[in-house]
C-alpha cells in the first residue's frame, strides 16, 4: 500500500493541471466576485454601508460564490464520465482530501479576491487584517468540506446544480453566523477588548466547525462517493 | 388478539380526549398575557422531546444502514425521520401561535425560531436529496450519509446556538422554565400524560409506517401459480456455457 | 480468482439482471454477450462494485483491487485536459506502482501522442489509453466493456495481445455485442 500522501498529492495535482489547462473555476469565481461586489455597490447606491451590514453581505456573497463553483469538482467527474476511472484508480479518502485541499485553496482564493474588491468599492475599512484572514481560513475549510461531500451526494442526481446548494446551504449556515461574528470584530471599530476578545471566540469557533466539518466529510464521503 | 388491539385503540382514544378536558380544568397559568391560552404549552413541549429521540433514533437507523447494507433500515430511517419532522412542524407551530397570543407577533426572528428554522431547512434538504436520488440502493446510502452528516450542525443548531452567552441574551423564549420548578403540580402531569400519549401515538404510527415500508420492498408473489417474469430479466439461475475450441477459428 | 454468486440488480421494479452465478480460474475468459439494455454494462459495474447489488456477491481476487483489478469501459472517459503520459503517471502514483508509461504507450500504438491531450486525441485513440490503463498494474483481473468499439483493425490486434497476456496472468470479462469478439472467450455468458 503506497503512502496516502502521495495518492493525494495526485488528485491535487490533477486538478490543479485541469484548472490550468480549462481555466473555468478560478476565472468563473473572480467574475462571480466581481458582478457580486458590483451589485452590492449598486444596490447601495454607493452609500458607506454599515459595518454591522458588512459583514454579513460579505460572507453572503462567499456563501454563494462556494456553493455555487466547488460542488462543480465532483459534479464535473460524473458529468464528463470520470468518476468511474478515479473511483477504480484512488482510495476515497484521497479523493477526498485531494479535492478538499484543491476546493479550499480556490475558496480562499476567490473570497480573498471578493473581500478586496468588497472593500475597495463599498469604503468599509478592515481593522484587524489578522482576524479577517483565520475567518477566511476557517470558512474556506467548513465550504470546501462541506461542498465536495455534497457535490459528491448530489453528482448523480436530475437535478444537482441546484440540489447541490439546497442541501448544502442548511448545513453551512450556523458557519456563516460564526464567520460573520467575527468578521464583524474584525472590520472593527473595536471600542474594548472583550470586543477583540469575542471576536477571537467566534474565529475560533468558526475554525473548530471548519475542522469538524472536514473531519465528519471524510467519514461520510465514502458511502457517497462508492455505489 | 385483534379484539385486544381494537380495544387498545379505543382505550388510547378515550386517553387522548380525557388528557384534552383535563388540560382544560386547571385553572389559568399565571403570568402570561393570555393565561388562558398558554395551553399550547401542553402541546408545544412533549413535541421537541420526540423530535429529538426520533431524529436521534433515525442517526442511529442510517449509521446501521450504512453499515449493513440492509434495505431494512433504509426503510426504519424514512419512517422515522418523517415523524421527527412532522414533530418540528407542530413544535414550530406551536410556537408561532404561542408567540402571537403572548408577544404579539407571528415571526420575530427570534433566535430559537431563527435555529429552529435552520433545522427544518435541514431536513427539507435531506427530503428534496432522497426525491431526486431514482436508484434505490444509492438514495438509501446516499440520504444516510447526509443525514449524519446534517446531524452535528442540528445538534448543535437546536442545543448549543441557543445556549450562547450572547444569543440566550437576546431571546425571548424561557430556557429554564423547569429547572427553577415553575412549572408544577397539575401541569406538569399534564405534559407527562401529552407526552406519554404522543409516544405511544409515535410508536404506533412508526409501525405502521414500517410495514408498509417494507411491503412496498416486497416483488409481487403469485403464489403457487406459474409466475409473472415479464418483469424479471432472467430466469432464476445464469451461467456460462463453455465454448468448446474446436468451434472457434 | 473471482467468484460470483446469485447476482441481481433491479432499478426500481424492474430486474435488470438475476441469478448470475460463475466462478473463472486462470486462464479463464468469460465474453458477456446480449442486446443494447440487456444489462451487461451494469452487470460488470456491479461485478466491480462500482454499482451495488441488489442481491448476492461478488469476490474479486485477493489484494488491493485497483491492482488486481483492471477495467476500461465504453461509457467510461479519460481527463480531456491531460495528456496519455500524465494519465500513466497519475495512475501509477495512485496504484502505488511502477507507471511503465513509454512501455504501455508504445505497446497500445500511442508513442507519437503521448503529449496530447486526451480531448483531442480520436476514440480509437482514448479507447486505447484505457486499455493501458486497465493492465499498467498487471491485474489478476481484466474487464473490458466493448473494448472493440472505436478500434481499427490494428487496435483489435493490440486487443487480442492484450486478451491473450491476460490469460496467462488471470482472468478476464469482456462484455461485448460484436460478434466477432467471442474470439476471445472460451466461456459465454449470455444475458439475452
Amino acid at each position: 500500500m503506497n503512502s496516502i500522501w502521495a495518492e493525494i498529492g495526485a488528485v491535487v495535482r490533477k486538478e490543479a493541471l485541469t484548472e490550468m489547462r480549462a481555466r473555468n473555476g478560478i476565472a468563473t469565481s473572480a467574475l462571480f466576485a466581481l458582478v457580486t461586489v458590483v451589485a452590492i455597490a449598486l444596490a447601495t447606491f454607493n452609500r458607506t454601508i454599515d459595518k454591522d451590514m458588512a459583514s454579513g453581505l460579505l460572507w453572503v456573497a462567499i456563501l454563494f460564490a462556494a456553493v455555487i463553483t466547488l460542488p462543480r469538482v465532483m459534479v464535473t467527474e460524473e458529468e464528463q464520465g470520470t468518476a468511474d476511472l478515479l473511483r477504480m484508480l484512488a482510495r476515497p479518502e484521497a479523493v477526498y482530501w485531494g479535492k478538499c485541499i484543491f476546493n479550499g485553496c480556490q475558496i480562499m482564493a476567490a473570497s480573498f479576491i471578493l473581500s478586496f474588491l468588497f472593500f475597495g468599492f463599498t469604503h468599509v475599512g478592515l481593522e484587524s487584517p489578522g482576524l479577517f484572514a483565520l475567518s477566511v481560513f476557517g470558512g474556506s475549510m467548513g465550504l470546501a468540506g462541506s461542498a465536495t461531500m455534497c457535490g459528491a451526494l448530489v453528482a448523480r442526481a436530475a437535478n444537482r446544480a441546484m440540489l447541490a446548494g439546497a442541501i448544502a446551504v442548511p448545513l453551512l449556515l450556523p458557519l456563516v453566523a460564526l464567520g460573520v461574528s467575527g468578521m464583524r470584530v474584525a472590520i472593527g471599530p473595536i471600542e474594548a477588548d472583550f470586543v477583540y476578545d469575542a471576536g477571537v471566540r467566534a474565529v475560533i469557533g468558526l475554525d473548530c466547525y471548519g475542522i469538524a466539518t472536514l473531519a465528519i466529510g471524510v467519514l461520510i464521503f465514502p458511502f457517497a462517493w462508492k455505489s | 388478539m385483534e379484539k385486544l388491539i381494537k380495544y387498545l385503540k379505543w382505550l388510547f382514544a378515550l386517553a387522548a380526549a380525557a388528557v384534552t378536558l383535563w388540560s382544560f380544568t386547571v385553572p389559568d397559568a399565571a403570568g402570561f398575557q393570555q393565561p388562558e391560552f398558554a395551553r399550547v404549552f401542553f402541546w408545544h413541549f412533549p413535541c421537541p422531546i420526540l423530535g429529538t429521540i426520533l431524529g436521534l433514533t433515525t442517526g442511529w437507523f442510517s449509521y446501521k444502514y450504512l453499515a449493513t447494507h440492509d434495505i431494512a433500515w433504509d426503510v426504519r430511517a424514512e419512517a422515522a425521520v418523517e415523524l421527527t419532522t412532522i414533530f418540528w412542524l407542530v413544535t414550530m407551530a406551536s410556537g408561532i401561535l404561542f408567540s402571537e397570543l403572548e408577544w404579539g407577533t407571528w415571526w420575530q426572528w427570534d433566535p430559537r425560531q431563527t435555529s429552529f428554522l435552520l433545522v427544518l431547512l435541514i431536513y427539507f434538504a435531506y427530503f428534496a436529496l432522497r426525491g431526486s436520488i431514482g436508484d434505490e440502493t444509492r438514495k438509501a446510502s446516499h440520504s444516510a450519509a447526509y443525514y449524519l452528516a446534517a446531524l452535528g450542525p442540528t445538534l448543535f443548531l437546536i442545543y448549543v446556538f441557543p445556549r450562547l452567552h450572547q444569543i440566550a441574551e437576546s431571546s425571548l423564549h424561557p430556557t429554564q422554565s423547569i429547572m427553577q420548578g415553575q412549572i408544577k403540580g397539575e401541569y406538569a402531569y399534564i405534559i407527562l400524560a401529552t407526552l406519554a400519549l404522543a409516544s405511544i401515538l409515535s410508536a404506533w404510527l412508526y409501525r405502521l409506517r414500517v410495514k408498509a415500508g417494507l411491503l412496498l420492498l416486497e416483488e409481487p408473489s403469485y403464489g403457487n401459480l406459474e409466475t409473472n417474469r415479464s418483469d424479471t430479466a432472467h430466469p432464476p439461475v445464469v451461467r456460462p456455457i463453455r465454448v468448446p475450441d474446436e468451434s472457434r477459428e | 480468482m473471482i467468484a460470483v454468486e446469485s447476482l441481481g440488480k433491479r432499478f426500481g421494479d424492474r430486474w435488470i439482471f438475476r441469478g448470475i452465478s460463475f466462478e473463472l480460474g486462470r486462464g479463464d475468459r468469460l465474453i458477456v454477450l446480449g442486446k443494447n439494455g440487456a444489462g451487461k454494462s451494469t452487470l460488470l459495474k456491479t461485478i466491480l462494485g462500482l454499482a451495488e447489488p441488489t442481491e448476492g456477491t461478488a469476490r474479486l481476487p485477493e489484494g488491493d483491487p485497483r491492482n488486481s483489478v483492471g477495467y476500461s469501459s465504453m461509457d467510461m472517459t479519460v481527463y480531456p485536459f491531460l495528456t496519455p503520459r500524465e494519465h500513466l503517471d497519475m495512475a501509477g502514483q495512485l496504484r502505488g506502482c511502477a507507471p511503465r508509461t513509454d512501455e504501455l504507450l508504445g505497446r497500445v500504438g500511442l508513442a507519437e501522442a503521448t503529449d496530447r491531450l486526451s480531448g483531442q486525441l480520436s476514440t480509437g485513440m482514448r479507447a486505447r489509453l484505457k486499455l493501458a490503463l486497465a493492465m499498467q498494474a498487471e491485474p489478476s483481473l481484466l474487464v473490458l466493456d466493448e473494448p472493440g468499439a472505436g478500434l481499427d483493425e490494428q487496435g483489435r490486434r493490440v486487443l487480442d495481445l492484450i486478451v491473450e497476456e491476460q490469460a496467462r496472468r488471470g482472468c478476464a470479462i469482456v462484455a461485448t455485442n460484436d460478434p466477432g469478439e467471442r474470439r476471445l472467450g472460451n466461456l459465454e455468458l449470455d444475458l439475452g
